[in-house]
């Protein structure tokens, strides 16, 4: 099996954000809205962290 | 089962019961049992879908299963976090599932993936806990 690493920051980032929908709220309406900020913050760190990184480097 | 539901949103938080225990119990040992046991059945399924792919990932990128009493500090902890998946964990450990020691960049991945997924699944126990107690609201 074989992975980008960002096919892998997303699946990791879906499965992470479920569960803390899940377990954070109490009602299944904002279950949806954590998980999905959740996600959204994951995968927008890792893009920003990437685009630092890029600079660094440049 | 959802009378059961019922029963359980009313009950006392702090009312003497093992039913919390069991289902701490039966929510580390296999992903989303405990919520399944309450009559949570979407939650039960997204939460072992979730875990379980973690666990499965990890494998399939050939993370590395920790063993224990190796002594290193890193190990220890590798396989607590590991340990949270319960039944998935023991059975990695039986068969001899996933690999010894991560070898590349994606079996580093992979290997995160199953610590990840077992502090996951103890997140997800402790949920089930808190809702079978009262402390958290079932809704």
């Amino acid at each position: 099996m074989t992975l980008s690493h960002f096919s892998a920051v997303l699946l990791c980032s879906l499965f992470v954000s479920v569960v803390f929908g899940i377990t954070m709220r109490a009602e299944p309406k904002m279950m949806i809205r954590f998980g999905a900020y959740c996600f959204v913050c994951f995968v927008g760190a890792v893009i920003v962290a990437s685009w630092v990184m890029y600079a660094i480097k440049h | 089962m959802a009378a059961d539901a019922q029963q359980i949103s009313q009950r006392i938080p702090g009312e003497k019961s093992s039913l919390p225990a069991i289902v701490l119990v039966a929510g580390w040992l296999i992903p989303g049992l405990g919520h399944l046991m309450l009559g949570k059945w979407v939650r039960a399924l997204l939460l072992f879908i979730s875990i379980a792919g973690m666990f499965l990932i990890g494998l399939g990128l050939q993370g590395k299963i920790y063993q224990p009493g190796t002594g290193d500090i890193l190990d220890i902890l590798g396989f607590a976090a590991q340990l949270g998946l319960g039944l998935l964990c023991g059975l990695a450990h039986w068969v001899g599932w996933g690999a010894s020691s991560a070898v590349n960049t994606l079996a580093d991945f992979g290997t995160k993936f199953i610590v990840i997924g077992g502090l996951l699944n103890y997140m997800a126990a402790v949920d089930a806990h808190s809702l079978a107690n009262g402390r958290k609201a079932s809704l």
